[in-house]
């Protein structure tokens, strides 16, 4: 039978927030942003059946960025295939703060009602560090550090965007998301692609990836820095600064030197 | 002007009000609350909505297109505030029009009605920037404390009237045998469903021969109603609304009446499941995998309704693009009214109308106690329960007020 829902309306098709593609070439490299609305009903499943887990609250499906050489090479952040790298299992699966709580009690008066429905991190925990789209050049290991100083410079911003590949609030948990920031200077770019989590009492995790392009030379360097702490730790951390606790623990650009470092790699490769 | 009346119109036009009258209406809310069921009798017409999330300007259009207070009678699954910039305009304005309009508006408690809850997704941090002090973030969560935890909608059609709007066009009749209407916020039906689905799911509920099938007749969502009864004559059924979903310690309607519910929503408990659970596609009861929180499926809303005399379930609680969403045969509602959620979700929002029942010559069809006095009016062919005559408004996000809101096109800056 088919499932009735708004799909049938559709002269309302939302137009707000949307912006179906923008892009900017600099010297042989392509950059493009692509921002579209949460996915509708009919995608989402068919998204579900091919993750085998049940996406995120606010998935926003089509949405991507991309950086295209014109030798062929290229590296894109999608929202599928960040997702696909998030466990699936239930193995590291979190737990929110009351839940033993709320399990203890539940135990004693609800025997029947113990299996956890379709296990799997639902934190959408991902080590994503992007879909490369050709093995050649491939990124190998390298010791060579983004060059802050570099883009420390007040170069003009030709292009800037930021994209949203998904969202949840677990369930009024806390937050966890996955965004791309992107900024284009003359001769460089730098594109960083976030994986924040705060689950409420539990656990903060920050994820980066950062991807900076040197256009004269071909050069690509991808740094990835994995971060935690306990809620708790950060907690008092802030409440000793006399900040005000809640708002900071909204931003995670305001976490993220009191996380420690648990997973760092550093690549490069040069494209012509 | 009644001062009420000037704070309601202060309040549409998005401005915040003075501290002490707050504090007023929130006492005078409050009495009037007190009063209320946990389960709150509410006659059709009725038009349900879902969360509203602090976005007041689509809190505005969703009044133009679904009709103004007290034109319309509205019913609001709760989730008033947090996440948008503007939940104590929001809230403050629905409960206004709540002490003005006692019957023609219904709220009840939603996750976010809680001290907890709106500490951490923005409510509190929003007085304390827009009065200075916690002190009407205090009165308002004294409210939330006496919110009812549902409603039961009785006496609504199994077709559908005519839009309320329409006369702006020339009326079209609409069929006896469409069930589902959607409209747009143009007021222009974009599709019909007629009744033809018949629900298979009430010889799977009868057949599966459930313990405690009532044998009793008595009122919709009780537990003294029978199979014998109520909807299934002209009427669409008696439609229970909650926020969230079902819990493993409610079976009947009665023990949501039951609950002492003015406190903090607590972590865990019946009171907790009906406004925080989800339904699933699984069997029976499951655990989130969060850890706390149940999921439920369609088996178990299916014998709810049939135990509890019930044609539906309209709840709120999860974000769905397109508004609504009905699940396990038409058993269950998901009703979402926040448009372009959070302003960034680019979804749309809906709103559910329910007509009344007036084929009795405006005797409701409401079972009220009296043993086979609804059995004279049941169909010979013995068609099964079918739900209410539904009119989903689909609407978009309105155009916002500039000030404070996200820009469209994010400010470049240089991040490292």
């Amino acid at each position: 039978m088919m499932p009735v829902d708004g799909r049938a309306g559709l002269n309302c098709v939302p137009q707000t927030a949307a912006d179906a593609g923008s892009s900017i070439t600099q010297q042989g490299f392509k950059i493009t942003t692509r921002k579209l609305p949460i996915l509708k009903a009919e995608p989402i499943e068919q998204m579900t059946a091919k993750l085998g887990i049940a996406p995120p609250e606010m998935i926003f499906g089509d949405n991507m960025v991309s950086i295209e050489h014109s030798s062929g090479w290229g590296v894109n952040f999608n929202t599928y295939d960040a997702l696909d790298r998030v466990d699936k299992t239930g193995d590291s699966m979190l737990q929110v703060a009351h839940s033993r709580e709320w399990q203890s009690t539940r135990e004693k008066k609800h025997e029947g009602i113990t299996e956890v429905v379709k296990p799997f991190d639902w934190s959408y925990s991902t080590d994503y560090k992007g879909s490369v789209q050709s093995k050649s050049p491939a990124f190998e290991a390298s010791t060579k550090a983004i060059p802050l100083e570099l883009l420390k410079r007040p170069d003009p911003i030709l292009f800037f965007d930021e994209v949203m590949l998904y969202e949840d609030e677990m369930a009024d948990n806390g937050i966890t998301l996955y965004s791309c920031k992107i900024r284009v200077m003359p001769q460089r770019l730098l594109l960083l692609c976030r994986f924040f989590m705060r689950l409420d009492n539990v656990l903060l995790r920050i994820r980066d990836t950062r991807i900076y392009v040197e256009f004269g030379t071909g050069e690509v360097i991808r740094e990835y820095v994995a971060k935690e702490e306990q809620y708790e730790v950060v907690r008092q951390k802030l409440a000793s600064r006399g900040q005000d606790v809640p708002a900071q623990l909204r931003d995670p650009n305001n976490l993220n030197d009191l996380l420690l470092i648990v997973d760092k790699s550093l690549e490069s490769l040069v494209v012509r | 002007m009644s001062d009420l009346d000037k704070a309601i119109s202060e309040l549409r036009a998005c401005k915040i009000i003075p501290e002490p009258q707050v504090r007023e209406i929130c006492h005078k809310a409050r009495e009037l609350l007190i009063e209320e069921a946990n389960v709150v009798q509410v006659d059709a017409p009725v038009t349900i909505c879902g969360d509203i999330h602090g976005q007041f300007h689509d809190l505005m259009e969703l009044f133009r297109v679904g009709g103004d207070i007290p034109d319309t009678n509205y019913l609001f699954m709760g989730d008033f505030v947090d996440r948008g910039f503007y939940s104590l305009e929001s809230f403050l304005l629905l409960l206004c029009l709540k002490v003005r309009y006692p019957d023609r508006i219904t709220l009840i408690r939603g996750n976010h009605e809680s001290r907890q809850i709106t500490t951490v997704y923005g409510f509190y941090d929003e007085c304390l920037r827009k009065y200075g002090s916690a002190n009407v973030w205090r009165y308002c969560c004294d409210v939330f404390d006496y919110l009812a935890l549902g409603a039961i909608v009785l006496g609504t059609s199994s077709t559908l009237e005519p839009s309320f709007m329409d006369h702006s066009q020339a009326i079209e009749p609409v069929d006896n045998d469409v069930e589902i209407e959607i409209m747009n916020s143009r007021n222009e039906v974009t599709a019909r469903f007629p009744r033809s689905r018949r629900r298979l799911f009430e010889s799977e509920a009868l057949n599966s021969s459930q313990p405690g099938t009532p044998s009793k007749i008595g009122p919709s969502g009780t537990g003294a109603t029978s199979d014998a009864g109520g909807s299934l004559q002209s009427g669409g059924g008696a439609v229970l609304c909650v926020h969230g979903g079902l819990s493993p310690l409610i079976d009947s309607v009665d023990k949501i009446r039951l609950l002492d519910r003015k406190q903090e929503v607590p972590h865990e408990g019946a009171m907790c499941d009906l406004l925080w659970s989800d339904p699933d596609e699984i069997d029976g009861w499951g655990l989130s995998p969060r850890g706390a929180g149940f999921l439920f499926g369609s088996d178990i809303v299916k014998r709810f309704n049939h135990l509890n005399d019930l044609s539906l379930i309209a709840r709120a609680h999860q974000l769905v693009m397109e508004g609504f969403k009905e699940m396990f045969d038409s058993s269950i509602v998901t009703v979402w009214s926040a448009p372009n959620y959070c302003y960034r979700c680019g979804n749309v929002a809906a709103i559910l109308e329910l007509g009344e029942d007036t084929s009795q010559g405006g005797v409701i069809s409401r079972s009220n106690g009296d043993a086979g006095r609804s059995l004279q009016l049941l169909p010979s062919n013995g068609i099964p329960r079918s739900g209410p005559g539904r009119r989903y408004r689909v609407f978009d996000a309105a155009p916002q007020d500039p000030r404070g809101m996200p820009a469209k096109k994010p400010v470049a800056d240089y991040f490292l």
